[in-house]
């Protein structure tokens, strides 16, 4: 049973379409990211996991129950940290997580989850005072309440300084490796790479890939990039490295050449290279989540143009 | 039954407010000075046979249906519509509960806020003023103060209802007050107005019975003849006439007049009212997008 499925899902508030026929499994056990830029619908897509919104067409099913006809069910073995939620100002951390233990009715240590997340600390100060990355610890804490067996994560680096973006990455390999389906969003890219089992990216509220990372990366083949330090490097050498089978783009880059690898072998590449102009040092730098998140994206828009 | 945990955490949060403890500590001091002015100067106040604790309880039923509407807009006009535009509501849903028990919820939690601070400023009032007698009527009070409780549930209800229609907190200061200056302010005089228009720009010598329950559709009307319904022997010897058209309706339980010119017509409004504003509250509530 997929833990979450969207089926030809597609939303409109009035004119603008903000999600568009949107179809995606998600299997059970894994850790998905849901990558775009902003606006692109994440959130909204989200939001229809929770029936904060309902769909203007299609179906969202989360843990084999409907999204929106049984929302409380879906919603006791989910854990949740929304976008662009506020905290009770008056009430404390503690209170926070004591009141999604209730709602949740299940009998949690309040102080273990604090102290989970970091913020047991400040368990007695009312929430209006934390910052914003401990609002974001706290309201984790909550999400974890009752051991979900999904957890449903809106930008949960947000706020975060990059310690606290790795700790928030331990805890969701901790609750995966417990068992527990992690779907979580997200435009800065390497959270995604880091700890992702598949990815799907968003644009224009159209879902533009659903694979692996690795997969990704062979489907867009961008593949490599080699830096190369020659003996000379003018113009001349540029047009004739151009010019080299399996050579997709190339360029001076601060004294080195700088080659992206296309189709072929990085040895066979660098052996033409060294043929033109003697090879003294390269390094390989393997293309990252960002350039193929661009790629994707700047190729949406340009199809829609 | 997510929605006592809803209602408790709400109490919790709002008892916090300063808001309301300012809201607590008027009505204690309004209670304490009308008592007292009641008392010393009962001729003033429409009871020229001297103060009575009877009395004292009709005359403190102005004060309560001015002052609950007030109160229940400063108290509730932010619950709902506040955490929408706050975003705190997605915390709330994002719990296994519904929408349903969360309406129902915010209603017990800020009616209990309420109740509490009325509370609070009718037993010191009605204290102070029985002291001052030397004489209390513990079932008139008792009455007087589950009824008081309940048109205060009532009142919570229609403005967290008028709160549950927006995600704008502006909004729903404007329909709240809206609310008020129509149903509280210019009721009175609305009825009376379509009465002057549909008899031809002339009032008749008779008034219809037809206004009468109209009158009582301002829930602080409807609350004084549901008390006047509850304790008839109390308003019979106090001499409070529900009708509060100001015409000269004349209704005494001996005439056999329609069901609709008796008081038990407040019970009923006071009970659509609740009605209505869970239904027409809860259904937008429901439809609305976060």
């Amino acid at each position: 049973m997929p833990a979450i499925e969207l089926e030809g899902v597609t939303k409109r508030f009035g004119d603008v379409v903000a999600v568009d026929g949107l179809d995606l499994t998600v299997t059970e056990g894994e850790i998905f990211g849901f990558l775009g830029p902003n606006g692109a619908g994440k959130s909204t897509t989200i939001d229809m996991l929770l029936d904060f919104i309902r769909p203007t067409e299609g179906t969202v099913t989360v843990l084999g129950h409907d999204a929106q006809t049984e929302g409380e069910t879906v919603r006791s073995r989910t854990g949740v940290l929304p976008d662009a939620y506020h905290v009770y100002d008056r009430l404390t951390g503690r209170q926070h997580v004591e009141f999604a233990i209730e709602m949740k009715g299940v009998d949690d240590d309040p102080e273990a989850l604090l102290e989970r997340v970091r913020v047991a600390d400040a368990a007695d100060r009312k929430a209006g005072g934390y910052s914003k990355g401990m609002r974001q610890r706290l309201v984790l804490a909550m999400a974890l309440v009752g051991d979900p067996d999904l957890l449903v994560l809106d930008e949960p680096s947000t706020g975060l300084d990059p310690n606290g973006a790795r700790e928030m990455r331990e805890i969701i390999r901790q609750e995966n490796e417990r068992g527990t389906t992690v779907f979580f969003s997200s435009h800065i890219m390497e959270q995604v790479e880091a700890v992702c089992d598949r990815v799907a990216i968003i644009d224009g509220g159209h879902l533009v890939a659903v694979d692996t990372i690795d997969g990704l990366r062979d489907a867009t083949e961008i593949g490599e990039t080699l830096y190369v330090y020659v003996s000379t490097l003018d113009e001349r050498v540029l047009e004739r490295v151009r010019g080299l089978e399996g050579v997709g783009a190339a360029a001076i880059d601060d004294g080195r050449l700088r080659v992206a690898v296309d189709g072929v072998s990085k040895f066979a590449v660098l052996h033409a290279i060294d043929e033109v102009a003697a090879v003294q040092d390269f390094s390989v730098v393997e293309s990252s989540l960002e350039d193929l998140f661009v790629r994707y994206t700047n190729e949406g828009k340009e199809v829609e143009a | 039954m997510t929605w006592f945990t809803v209602a408790k955490k709400d109490f919790r949060d709002a008892v916090q407010s300063r808001a309301l403890w300012a809201l607590v500590a008027v009505f204690v001091l309004l209670s304490v000075i009308s008592t007292y002015a009641y008392v010393e100067l009962p001729e003033m106040f429409g009871t020229p046979g001297g103060a009575t604790f009877g009395g004292l309880i009709f005359f403190t039923i102005g004060l309560v249906g001015l002052f609950v509407p007030l109160a229940s807009i400063v108290v509730c006009y932010k619950s709902l519509a506040g955490e929408r535009e706050l975003g705190s509501i997605k915390l709330l849903l994002s719990l296994p509960t519904t929408r349903g028990q969360v309406f129902v919820g915010k209603v017990v939690g800020r009616a209990a806020v309420l109740a509490f601070g009325l509370g609070v400023g009718l037993i010191v009032g009605l204290g102070f003023g029985a002291v001052l007698l030397g004489d209390l009527d513990v079932l008139a009070v008792l009455v007087f103060v589950l009824a008081t409780l309940a048109f205060t549930a009532v009142y919570a209800s229609i403005v967290v209802g008028i709160s549950a229609t927006t995600g704008s907190t502006s909004r729903a200061t404007t329909l709240a007050l809206g609310f008020f200056v129509v149903f509280e302010l210019l009721w009175d005089v609305i009825p009376m107005g379509v009465l002057y228009v549909v008899e031809g720009f002339s009032l008749p010598t008779a008034i219809p019975d037809w206004i009468y329950p109209v009158m009582q559709v301002s829930p602080s009307a409807a609350y004084f003849s549901a008390v006047v319904a509850l304790l008839p022997d109390l308003a019979e010897t106090v001499g409070a006439d529900p009708a509060q058209a100001g015409a000269g309706v004349e209704v005494t339980a001996a005439e056999a007049e329609p069901f609709y010119t008796s008081p038990e017509v407040g019970l009923v409004i006071l009970t659509g009212w609740l009605l209505v504003s869970v239904v027409v509250g809860y259904s937008l509530f429901n439809k609305a997008d976060f």
